[in-house]
C-alpha cells in the first residue's frame, strides 16, 4: 500500500528538485559570484521553509519558535568546525572535548540537526499539549527564551559578539544537495502513517482522537523532524557567510520564513517551496531595479527602500487574491490534464 | 518601606504600558480573530506625525509643537485614523482568510509602514522634546517616580474602566460585544459589521497612539522600532490573559511588567542579564498550566 | 528565460569589463546605503570620498585616478557578503566596509578570502581588524576600551573624581568595550572606588529599577561611566537626571552629537570623548575648514565625530599606497604597519602587525553643559591598552 503512494506523488518531490536544478544551472551558467550567492541564499531558505512546513502544514499549529532550533544548530556549527584555537579566543567557556574538535561542514550540518532534534524533543515533549495561538505564543517564548540566552551566555556562545572562522563554503551543490533532501524528507514524512495522523488531526481533532491519534504524539514527531531540518539549515547558514550571532537567528528571518510559507501555501509542500523561489526572485528583482537598470542610455532605477516597500505590498495582493496561499493546499503533480475536484483538495494520498 | 514601594510603582508603570499595548491587540483579536502584528509600526507611525520627514539628523519639529491639550488630540486622531485606513484598504479583504493568513497580512503591512517611515526619516533616531514637564520626578509614599509614569498607570486604570463601562453601558459597546462573540450571528441580528470593526481600529489606534505619546516622552527619541518592544509584550500578555478578555489582557500586561521589575531587582549580578529569558520560560509555564489564559472569554473554547 | 539568462550575463558582462585596468585604482564600498547602519556609514563615508577627490585634484594615487564602486549591504549579513564579491568582482583594489563589526564582517570576510585588504569605516570593535577577520583587515576608527579608560583617567586626574559608579548598556560589543577600558583602568587610579555596577539594555522602556540602586547608595557617586550608545543612550540619561542624579555622566563616543540634545534640555556635567570636534571650536583650524568643506559638499554639517575615520583610513591607505609604490596587498599592509604615530587631521595613527586598529589616541573632551557642548580639554591615555586587557 505505501509503495503505491509513494509511486503516486513521488512527482512533487522530484518536480521540486527539479525546479531547485533549474536555479543552480542558471546560477551557473551566469558565472557571477554575487548571484550565487543569491542563489545559495534561496536554496537555505527552501531549506528553512521546508523545515517549517513539516510543522505547520501537517499540523496547522503556526509555530514562531523555529528558527530557534536554526540558532541551534548555526552555533553547532560554530562549535564543530573553527579552528580550536580560534575557538578558545572567543569561546572559552567550551568543554574540552568540543574545544578540539574540528569536523568537515557536512558533519557540522548533520551534528546541527541531531542537536536541534533533541531539543526540539525537549521542548516540544512540554509545548505539544497546547493548541491552537496558545502554542503559537510558546513557541515565540521559546524562541526568545533561547535567544535572550545565547545573546547573554558569553563563554560558551560569545554573547552578542559574531562568531568569525567558521569555514565559508561558496560552492552551490552542497546546498542544492541538502534543499533536495529537505524536499525528500518532508514528502516521506507527508506520506507516512504520521504525517498522515497529524493531518488527520490538523482539520478534525475531535474525530482524530476518537479514531485513537494521540495529538501530541503526532505533533511531536512532526516538531522533532522539523527542528531536525531548521538545525542542519541553521548550521550550513553559518557556513555561507562565515559567522553566526543570535540575532541573525530571531524575528527578522522568523517572519520572512513565515511570510514565505503562507504566501506559497501553508498545507503543501509545493506551496512551501514555490512560495521562497516567487518570493526569492521577486526580491531579486526588486534590488536590480534598485539598483538601476539600463533602457538604451537612460538607466531607470527605482528609489532606495522602495524595495521592501514593493514587497510588503505584493504579499498583500497575493494573499488578498489568494487567501490559501500560492498553491493552497495542492501539490504539484505534473498531472494539469485531470480537473482539481474542490473536495478531495485537501488530500495528497 | 520606600524601596518595596519604589518596586511596586517600577512594576506598575512599566506593567501598564505593555497593560495600553496588550488592550490594543485584545480589542482586534476580540471583533475580528486578528492578531495585528502591524501595532508596534502604527505606535512608531505615532510618534512621527509630529514631525516634518527629513532625513537629517535633527528632528524638525512640526506638529510637537503645538501645545499640549491640542498636541495629544491629534496624535490619538493620527492614530486612530491610520488604524483605519488600514482596516479599509488591507483588513477588509482578510475576513474571511484563515488566521495565518491574517497574521501575515498583517506583518505585511507593518512591513510596508515601517520602511515607509525609513524611507522618510531615515534610521537615526531624532530627538524630541515631547511634555517635558512630564519628566519631573514626585514623591509617593517614600517612592521617586517621574510624573509621566504616574500618569500611565491612571491613564491605564481610566481607559480600562472606560472602555469596560463603554463596552456595558452603550449601544455601540454591546454591538462589539456581540461580534466579539459570534460574529455571524451578530450580523443576522442586524449588527453592522462593518462599523464596529471600524469602532474596534479606531479604538486600537487611539491606544496606540496614546502608548506613542508616553514612549516618545519618556525616552525622548523618535525611533522607526520604537514599538517593537512592546508590541511583542503586549502579544504575550495578550495571550496569556485570554484571547479576548480586555480585563484578561489588562491583567497579564501587568504581571508581566511585574515579574520583569522584580527579576531586575533580585537576580545577582551575572544573571540579571538573562531576565528576559526568566521571563519568557515563566510565560511558558503560565500557557502550559493555564492554556486558555487567565481570563478566557465566553465563547472562546472550541466547539466540537 | 533567455532574457533572463541575457541580463545575467550581460551584468556580467559590465562587472568583468573593469577587471584588468592599468591606468586607474578602484575603491570598493560595500557599505550600507538603506536600512538602519545607512546613517552611520554615510557621513565616513561623504568623508572618505571628500578625501578621494582632494586626491584625485592633486594628481591621483601614483598617478593614476581613484575611481569608487559601490555596493549597497542593505544593512543586512548576507547582503553583505554579496555586496562584498559584488565590488571585489569589479576590481577593486581596496574594500571599504560597513562601520560596525558585526554588520562589516561578511564583507570583509569575502575581501579577505580573495586576498585584498578591507577597512571597517569606522568599527571600534578590536575584531575589526586582525583577530575577527584576518591579517589584511584594519579599522579606520579608535577602540572603544580607549574611551572608557581616557573617560575614567581624565576625570581622575583633572576632576578629582573619585567614587565612580558602572552602568553597562548589555546590547553590542561597543559598549562592553567602553566598560571593559574603564575596568582596566580602574586599578591603576589609586584610591578611586568602584561603588557599584548594574546592566541594563538598550531598548528597555525604563531604567527605573537600575536607577533606584545608584539612588540607594550612601552618597551620590562623583562619575557613572555610562557605557551605551543611540538610541537607547537618550532615554537613560534623561532618566538618570530625572531621578535627580547630579553626578558626572562619562561616556564613551557613541553619544556626540548635539542632534539629540533637545530631549535633555540643559544637561550639564556630561563628558564625552570625541577624534574632533564638530561644533566648530576643534582647537586646530584645518578641522574646521574640513567641517566646512563637509557642509558645501553634502549639504549639512558632520553631525557626529563618526564621520572622521571615513577621512583618516582613505588618508593612511593613500599613504601606504604611496609608499608602497604598488596596490598590490602584502606591501600596502607591510607599509601600515610601518606606521607609528603617523599624523593625520583627527590625531596620530598607529598600526602593528599585531593590531590594525588604534589602542591609544588623542581625545578631546566635550563638556555638555546648559545644553551646549563645547571642547574643554585633551587627553590621551599615558599608556597604550595592552594586548590581552582588549581580547579579555
Amino acid at each position: 500500500m505505501a509503495r503505491s503512494v509513494a509511486r503516486k506523488t513521488i512527482a512533487t518531490p522530484l518536480i521540486l528538485s527539479a525546479l531547485l536544478i533549474g536555479f543552480a544551472l542558471i546560477a551557473w551558467a551566469s558565472g557571477s559570484r554575487p548571484f550565487n550567492q543569491t542563489v545559495i541564499d534561496i536554496f537555505l531558505q527552501v531549506i528553512f521553509v521546508v523545515g517549517l512546513y513539516v510543522f505547520v502544514g501537517n499540523s496547522g499549529v503556526i509555530s514562531f519558535g523555529h528558527i530557534a532550533f536554526a540558532c541551534l544548530g548555526g552555533y553547532v556549527a560554530a562549535w564543530t568546525t573553527i579552528k580550536p584555537m580560534m575557538k578558545g579566543m572567543s569561546m572559552p567557556g567550551l568543554p574540552d572535548w568540543l574545544m578540539g574538535i574540528e569536523i568537515p561542514f557536512w558533519g557540522a550540518a548533520i551534528a546541527g540537526g541531531v542537536f536541534a532534534a533533541f531539543w526540539a524533543l525537549v521542548f516540544g515533549a512540554v509545548l505539544m499539549r497546547l493548541s491552537g495561538i496558545a502554542a503559537s505564543i510558546a513557541t515565540f517564548a521559546m524562541l526568545a527564551m533561547i535567544n535572550s540566552i545565547y545573546s547573554n551566555w558569553e563563554s560558551v556562545t560569545a554573547a552578542t559578539s559574531s562568531v568569525v572562522g567558521i569555514p565559508i563554503i561558496r560552492t552551490l551543490w552542497p546546498y542544492l544537495v541538502a534543499a533536495i533532501i529537505a524536499v525528500f524528507i518532508a514528502w516521506a514524512y507527508s506520506i507516512s502513517r504520521f504525517g498522515l495522523a497529524l493531518r488527520a488531526a490538523r482539520d478534525e481533532p475531535t474525530a482524530a482522537a476518537a479514531s485513537g491519534i494521540d495529538i501530541p504524539r503526532a505533533r511531536l514527531i512532526a516538531f522533532v523532524i522539523s527542528g531536525a531540518i531548521m538545525g542542519a539549515g541553521g548550521a550550513l547558514y553559518a557556513h555561507s557567510i562565515g559567522l553566526v550571532t543570535p540575532d541573525t537567528y530571531y524575528l527578522g528571518l522568523t517572519f520572512t520564513t513565515l511570510s514565505m510559507l503562507v504566501v506559497g501555501g501553508m498545507g503543501s509542500l509545493s506551496g512551501a517551496v514555490l512560495g521562497v523561489l516567487i518570493l526569492s526572485s521577486l526580491i531579486q528583482g526588486l534590488r536590480w531595479l534598485e539598483a538601476g537598470v539600463e533602457i538604451g542610455t537612460l538607466t531607470v532605477a527605482l528609489p532606495g527602500g522602495v524595495q521592501e516597500i514593493a514587497l510588503g505590498v505584493v504579499m498583500i495582493a497575493i494573499l488578498m487574491f489568494r487567501p490559501a496561499g500560492i498553491m493552497g493546499n495542492r501539490e504539484l503533480t505534473g498531472r494539469f490534464a485531470r480537473k482539481e475536484n474542490p473536495d478531495r483538495s485537501g488530500e495528497q494520498t | 518601606m520606600g524601596s518595596v514601594m519604589q518596586v511596586v510603582f517600577d512594576a506598575a508603570s512599566l506593567g501598564s504600558l505593555y497593560a495600553l499595548a496588550a488592550l490594543g491587540i485584545a480589542l482586534i483579536f476580540g471583533v475580528m480573530r486578528l492578531v495585528n502584528f502591524a501595532h508596534g509600526d502604527v505606535i512608531a507611525a505615532c510618534v512621527f506625525v509630529l514631525l516634518w520627514p527629513s532625513v537629517d539628523a535633527v528632528a524638525i519639529v512640526f506638529a510637537g509643537n503645538l501645545p499640549w491639550f491640542l498636541l495629544i488630540p491629534f496624535v490619538l486622531a493620527m492614530g486612530a485614523l491610520l488604524s483605519v485606513l488600514s482596516e479599509i484598504v488591507v483588513f477588509r479583504r482578510f475576513r474571511n482568510a484563515n488566521p495565518a493568513t491574517m497574521m501575515i497580512a498583517s506583518f505585511a503591512l507593518g512591513f510596508v509602514i515601517r520602511y515607509f517611515l525609513l524611507m522618510l526619516y531615515s534610521s537615526r533616531p531624532k530627538s524630541i522634546s515631547l511634555l517635558p514637564e512630564l519628566s519631573q520626578p514626585v514623591e509617593i509614599l517614600g517612592a521617586r517616580i517621574p510624573l509621566l509614569q504616574v500618569i500611565t498607570i491612571i491613564v491605564t486604570i481610566a481607559v480600562l474602566f472606560g472602555l469596560v463601562a463603554f463596552l456595558r453601558r452603550t449601544r455601540f459597546g454591546l454591538e462589539m460585544r456581540a461580534a466579539a462573540e459570534n460574529f455571524t450571528m451578530a450580523r443576522v441580528l442586524g449588527v453592522r459589521a462593518n462599523r464596529v470593526i471600524m469602532g474596534a481600529f479606531a479604538l486600537s489606534g487611539a491606544l496606540a497612539a496614546a502608548i506613542a505619546l508616553i514612549l516618545g516622552s519618556q525616552t525622548g527619541t523618535a525611533n522607526i522600532v520604537m514599538g517593537a518592544n512592546v508590541m511583542l509584550m503586549a502579544f504575550i500578555a495578550t495571550v496569556i490573559g485570554g484571547m479576548g478578555s480586555l480585563a484578561g489582557a489588562v491583567i497579564a500586561g501587568f504581571a508581566l511588567g511585574a515579574i520583569a521589575v522584580v527579576m531586575q531587582v533580585i537576580l545577582p549580578p551575572d544573571a540579571r542579564a538573562f531576565r528576559d529569558a526568566f521571563v519568557y520560560g515563566a510565560v511558558i509555564l503560565v500557557l502550559i498550566f493555564r492554556p486558555q489564559g487567565l481570563l478566557a472569554a465566553r465563547g472562546t473554547k472550541e466547539r466540537v | 528565460m533567455k532574457r533572463v539568462i541575457a541580463v545575467l550575463a550581460t551584468s556580467t558582462c559590465l562587472a568583468g569589463a573593469a577587471f584588468a585596468d592599468d591606468d586607474k585604482i578602484v575603491v570598493g564600498f560595500a557599505t550600507a546605503e538603506t536600512g538602519f547602519m545607512q546613517a552611520y556609514d554615510k557621513p565616513a563615508q561623504d568623508a572618505a570620498m571628500i578625501r578621494i577627490a582632494e586626491i584625485n585634484a592633486a594628481g591621483g594615487l601614483l598617478g593614476k585616478q581613484i575611481e569608487v564602486v559601490n555596493a549597497d549591504t542593505k544593512t543586512d549579513r548576507a547582503e553583505g557578503a554579496k555586496a562584498g564579491l559584488s565590488v571585489i568582482d569589479a576590481g577593486a583594489d581596496l574594500v571599504v566596509v560597513s562601520c560596525d563589526y558585526d554588520f562589516g564582517a561578511p564583507a570583509a570576510l569575502t575581501a579577505e578570502s580573495s586576498g585584498l585588504i578591507s577597512f571597517f569605516l569606522c568599527a571600534e570593535s578590536i575584531k575589526a581588524g586582525i583577530q575577527g577577520v584576518g591579517p589584511n583587515s584594519f579599522s579606520a576608527s579608535v577602540l572603544a576600551p580607549v574611551q572608557g579608560a581616557t573617560m575614567a583617567q581624565w576625570a581622575y586626574e583633572k576632576k578629582e573624581a573619585r567614587t565612580f559608579y558602572r552602568l553597562l548598556d548589555t546590547w553590542t560589543e561597543y559598549n562592553k568595550g567602553i566598560c571593559d577600558g574603564f575596568d582596566y583602568m580602574m586599578p591603576q587610579l589609586t584610591d578611586a572606588t568602584l561603588v557599584g555596577e548594574d546592566t541594563f539594555l538598550n531598548e528597555d522602556a525604563s531604567i527605573a529599577a537600575q536607577i533606584t540602586r545608584i539612588k540607594s547608595l550612601a552618597e551620590e557617586p562623583d562619575a557613572i561611566m555610562l557605557c551605551t550608545m543611540m538610541p537607547g543612550a537618550v532615554s537613560a540619561i534623561k532618566q538618570i537626571r530625572a531621578a535627580g542624579i547630579n553626578s558626572m555622566i562619562l561616556n564613551g563616543s557613541g553619544v556626540d552629537g548635539s542632534y539629540w540634545l533637545s530631549a535633555v534640555p540643559d544637561l550639564s556635567n556630561f563628558y564625552t570623548p570625541v577624534q574632533g570636534s564638530v561644533y566648530g571650536d576643534d582647537p586646530n583650524p584645518d578641522v574646521n575648514a574640513f567641517n566646512a568643506k563637509f557642509t558645501e559638499v553634502t549639504g549639512g554639517a558632520p553631525s557626529t565625530q563618526y564621520t572622521y575615520p571615513g577621512y583618516v583610513m582613505i588618508d593612511v591607505w593613500a599613504k601606504a599606497v604611496e609608499r608602497a609604490g604598488t596596490t598590490e596587498t602584502a606591501a600596502v599592509v607591510a607599509e601600515l604597519e610601518k606606521m607609528n604615530n603617523e599624523p593625520t587631521l583627527f590625531g596620530p595613527r598607529t598600526f602593528t602587525p599585531e593590531l590594525h586598529h588604534q589602542n591609544q589616541a588623542r581625545y578631546l573632551i566635550v563638556e555638555t553643559n546648559a545644553g551646549k557642548p563645547a571642547v574643554i580639554d585633551e587627553w590621551t591615555i599615558s599608556a597604550p591598552i595592552p594586548m590581552d586587557a582588549l581580547l579579555k
